[in-house]
């Protein structure tokens, strides 16, 4: 454990429960997260790891317990996420949360680059300023020759790459990531993974990184494996 | 095929319910639509048929001059035992106008009139159950008195349709042959309704038919494209499986003709209960039989066999053209971009019209030999023009939105539109054809208004009054005794005026002389206090504008002849009618009353004022039904980018902004081209009017265009916003799953 382990996690969920009909996804999950840190959340198919993240997100609203967002260390800060409406939830994720998913997140119709400015936009920065610091970030991720090419014009890696860039434009405290990498080959992915975790870290982003491969998986600060539902044995909230 | 691949294509269709209704909706309106216009159009041409007798003027009723003597007197022919004496004043009530056909013949002929068993006798008559109606409804002396009494009702066979006013009177043969010019021997009614003008007629309907097939065929091809995208990754999986593109284009063909049936016979069954309302419609002044607008089983059958294949090759034409590959949808196919060359259609629309308003201003050049094929072509030419330029111009707009775009909105929606122009204008185009069928009309209309009931003007016949010119042979003290009973009758005051000779006599001259206490009268506003005045003969022309003085004349009256009885009313409807009873009555007259109010329900004027309900109802069909495909396109667009729209939601975009995107993805397609569609309309409009002839101008449109813009585009706005709550529902976040 490192020394941020220490200061007050910037996620913290209690008692997640969540259920898809009669499935029980979630069934009772605490975790921390704390600011800074890179966490890898790891377990078998359909054991509720998207679920959390959408839960963790704000995206799914949990049956029972509670998410809490305290991005800084002033008590009046933190956030209940869990009781927040649609729209309070909206603006939060706009403004705090970046995504990065397996594959098909980019619009087919946008530029790469253009694509990169959309949560600016919406941030409600102008479009020359979004337009330019797009253009840095996926100089940084190796991708200047491809800003104006479409979606469908790009590999799988650049695709995801642009998707990266689009999640840490608007500099978010926490990216969601859920099997980044799930759709690449293991060049690839390793390509995608290291410049991503690159620009995390510079910034001090938080990822919490849902991953099936423990290569993936190793290069988090921490790990937590999702087993039924739950947190499995040995993996529990440090103390 | 394999019985797996069916399986799977079976399952696939299963789980598409709604899809399936979608396509089926939608078949069953347009077929429905297909089939009233059918009817339409085959009906108005019946409707015609039975009213084309009423065209007939008949043959001399007088031998031409021996060697071209104009001196020598004419001489009669006699009625025969197959021929009749026909004349057809025009006969007004209120505002509308009655077919009236008076008949002479021998008690025995055999020469028939449509619709009633024998030529009514002299003093009796024959009405429409319309006219009849109206007859039974009014005061005597203001409609009944001018017909004698009633011998039984006209046949629906010779009318045109259900409020057709239609009266067939009988009268003695010197009775007819006096009455002023008009009278004509008939042996045989003539069969065909348009006479010379068949060509415009049959065009104009044409015309007007197209505008509305257009938007029909639109709807069928959207609805039948619904739920491209889930198809095409079903589609994806087939081939993935061992699928032939052939294959998957059966299969696809296939599962469009289901619905695609289904739907046709929806729409038969919809048509024939939606009938009833169609025939309340009333087309130039009269509703339609219902029996008009029904068609057979052999146009069912043709309809529905046209759109179920058409819908099928269609599919089965998309799935080949969309190249699905195992690998299927990862990389969608981009649309071919719209160039230049699809402002040619437009171009070449334009210049018909352009040599049309060339010829127009030489006499020589003109011959609706040519003009009739250019002013169809050119409206076809135009209307098809502005659906494929539609898409190009949509293109050059979004590419410069995109440029200046600011918000993240506009990004989207300006990126959507440039990347596929031709989709996104197709859910517009229906809307564009109407407003310029809408404008064209307003033109149209703009041009009527001008020729409307004339104002009073002092110095001109006014427009309340009604008169009469006097047949020589009547006898003063008749011609006295009209005129007293006139006055004798509340609200009318009869003024009569004398000539040098009798009307048509060659003694007649051009003044007409009258009391000059009569002058304040007839509206004149310079005249002799007293005595006899004299005044321009022109004065009794309803369409005089100049105004006419009246001087003294040292004339006593009756050493002249009784020329004209001019009827001052109140201007109330009642006593206009009743003046016009009077001297329908009277005899004396050698001709029909007339009224400057006359020209309002007469000529050309009534023919265009009688279609304007069609392009109304046209209008709304094409409105209507546009708003239903830009629903169903749009509803079709969402899903088919539901993910990447749920995504965006995810990403934190508010609903509002969702439904900003797809309104500027309709409104930015539509208002490019509305401009035009706008312009174009009234060019077509203002094309039309002068062919008319010089009398007619073209004005600013009325309170009831911008009305019916402002509908059409209300009507478009609601379509869009009952998309809304599919696209909240459709990119909810409980919906989507994110992976
Ligand atoms: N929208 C949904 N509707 C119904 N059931 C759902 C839904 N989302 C998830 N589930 C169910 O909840 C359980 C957990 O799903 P979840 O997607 O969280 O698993 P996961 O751990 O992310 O699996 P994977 O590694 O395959 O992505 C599964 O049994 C799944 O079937
Ligand atoms: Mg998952």
């Amino acid at each position: 454990m490192n020394a941020q382990a220490q200061t007050a996690p910037i996620l913290s969920a209690r008692g997640l429960r969540h259920s898809f009909g009669s499935t029980e996804a979630l069934r009772g999950i605490d975790v921390d997260i704390h600011p800074g840190e890179v966490l890898a959340v790891m377990g078998p198919s359909g054991s509720g790891k998207s679920t959390l993240l959408h839960c963790l997100a704000g995206v799914i609203t949990p049956d029972a317990g509670s998410v809490t967002y305290q991005p800084g260390p002033a008590v009046g800060q933190s956030v209940t996420i869990s009781s927040l409406n649609e729209a309070g939830r909206s603006r939060l994720r706009l403004t705090e949360f970046g995504f990065v998913f397996q594959f098909g997140q980019l619009l087919p119709e946008l530029s790469a680059l253009d694509n990169v400015t959309i949560p600016l936009l919406l941030n409600g920065t102008r479009r020359k300023d979004a337009l330019q610091r797009s253009a840095e970030l996926l100089d940084r991720l190796g991708l200047q020759d491809n800003g104006t090419k479409r979606p469908s014009e790009l590999s799988g890696g650049q695709a995801q790459r642009v998707a990266v860039a689009r999640a840490l434009a608007t500099a978010p405290k926490i990216l969601f990531a859920d099997e980044p990498t799930g759709s690449l080959d293991s060049l690839a992915a390793e390509n995608v993974l290291t410049q991503m975790l690159q620009l995390v870290r510079e910034a001090g982003t938080t990822l919490v990184m849902i991953t099936h491969d423990p290569r993936t998986a190793a290069y988090a600060d921490r790990e937590i494996l999702v087993r039924d539902g739950a947190v499995a044995a040995g993996y529990q909230v440090a103390p | 095929m394999n019985v797996a691949i069916l399986r799977l294509a079976l399952a696939g269709s299963r789980s598409a319910v709604g899809r399936l209704a979608g396509i089926m909706a939608g078949v069953a309106i347009g077929v429905c639509l297909l089939l009233l216009l059918w009817g339409a159009a085959d009906g108005l041409a019946q409707r015609d048929a039975r009213g084309a007798w009423l065209r007939e003027t008949g043959g001399p009723a007088y031998q031409p001059p021996v060697d071209g003597d104009p001196h020598a007197a004419s001489v009669p022919i006699p009625l025969g035992p197959d021929t009749m004496l026909v004349a057809r004043p025009a006969e007004h009530f209120r505002d509308s106008v009655i077919n009236r056909v008076d008949v002479a013949a021998l008690p025995d002929t055999s020469a028939r009139i449509p619709g009633i068993p024998a030529p009514p006798k002299p003093g009796e008559y024959y009405a429409s159950p319309a006219l009849q109606e109206l007859i039974q409804e009014t005061p005597a002396d203001q409609l009944a008195d001018r017909f004698g009494s009633f011998a039984g009702t006209i046949g629906n066979e010779a009318l045109p349709g259900r409020d057709s006013l239609i009266v067939v009177t009988g009268a003695t043969e010197s009775e007819i042959r006096s009455s002023n010019g008009g009278a004509g021997l008939v042996s045989e009614f003539t069969t065909n309704p348009y006479g010379d003008n068949a060509l415009a007629y049959r065009t104009a309907f044409l015309a007007g038919g197209l505008a509305v097939l257009f938007p029909i065929l639109l709807l069928i091809s959207i609805v039948s494209n619904l739920g491209a995208a889930q198809r095409r990754e079903r589609f994806a999986t087939l081939r993935l499986i061992g699928a032939t593109p052939g294959t998957v284009a059966r299969i696809s063909a296939a599962e469009a003709a289901v619905p695609c049936l289904a739907g046709a016979l929806l729409g038969i069954a919809l048509s024939a209960l939606v009938r009833p309302l169609a025939a309340e419609i009333p087309v130039n002044g009269t509703r339609v039989f219902i029996d008009d607008l029904a068609t057979d089983w052999t146009a069912a059958a043709v309809v529905a066999a046209a759109v179920v294949l058409s819908a099928m090759l269609a599919a089965g034409q998309r799935t080949l053209g969309a190249g699905t590959g195992p690998l299927g949808v990862t990389r969608a196919m981009p649309e071919p971009m719209p160039t230049p060359r699809r402002a040619l259609p437009l171009l070449a629309g334009f210049l018909c019209l352009g040599a049309l308003a060339f010829a127009a201003g030489v006499p020589e050049l003109r011959s609706p030999w040519w003009e009739i094929p250019f002013m169809v072509g050119g409206f076809v030419l135009i209307m098809a023009g502005l659906v494929i330029i539609g898409p190009w111009l949509t293109l050059l707009v979004s590419r410069a939105g995109l440029r200046f775009a600011r918000s993240a909105i506009s990004v989207i929606a300006s990126s959507r539109i440039a990347a596929t122009p031709s989709a996104t204008f197709r859910s517009v185009a229906g809307l564009v054809i109407a407003v310029f069928v809408v404008s064209i009309f307003a033109g149209g209309s703009s041009a009527l208004r001008n020729v409307g009931v004339p104002a009073a003007v002092p110095g001109v016949l006014q427009p309340a009054s009604v008169r009469t010119f006097i047949d020589p042979a009547a006898s003063p003290d008749a011609v006295d005794a009209l005129a007293t009973q006139v006055n004798g009758t509340a609200g009318l005051h009869a003024t009569v005026a004398y000539g040098s000779g009798g009307y048509g006599t060659d003694e007649s001259g051009d003044q007409i002389y009258i009391e000059a206490a009569e002058a304040v009268w007839l509206g004149l506003t310079e005249a002799p206090d007293a005595g006899t005045a004299v005044l321009d003969a022109g004065f009794l022309n309803a369409w005089n504008r100049e105004p006419v003085v009246a001087s003294a004349s040292p004339a006593i009256l009756p050493e002249l002849t009784p020329f004209a009885i001019i009827v001052h009313t109140d201007a109330a409807p009642e006593s206009v009618d009743r003046a016009r009873t009077l001297l329908v009555r009277s005899r004396v007259a050698a001709g029909p009353p007339m009224s400057p109010l006359d020209d309002a329900a007469t000529g050309s004027t009534r023919l265009v004022a009688g279609l304007s309900a069609l392009a109304y109802v046209g209008m709304f069909v094409a409105v209507s039904i546009s708003a239903i495909s830009l629903a169903v396109a749009t509803a079709s667009a969402m899903l088919d980018r539901k993910r990447i729209l749920g995504l965006m939601r995810l990403m934190g975009m508010p609903a509002s902004s969702l439904r900003r995107i797809v309104t500027r993805e309709a409104a930015v397609p539509l208002l490019t081209v509305l401009l035009l569609a706008v312009g174009l309309g009234f060019l077509v409009a203002w094309m039309m009017v002068t062919s008319l002839g010089p009398a007619y101008k073209m004005d600013w449109p009325g309170a009831d265009y911008f009305t019916a813009l402002g509908l059409s585009l209300g009507i478009g706005a609601a379509a869009l916003v009952s998309t809304f709550g599919l696209l909240r529902t459709s990119t909810g976040m409980s919906v989507t799953r994110f992976e």
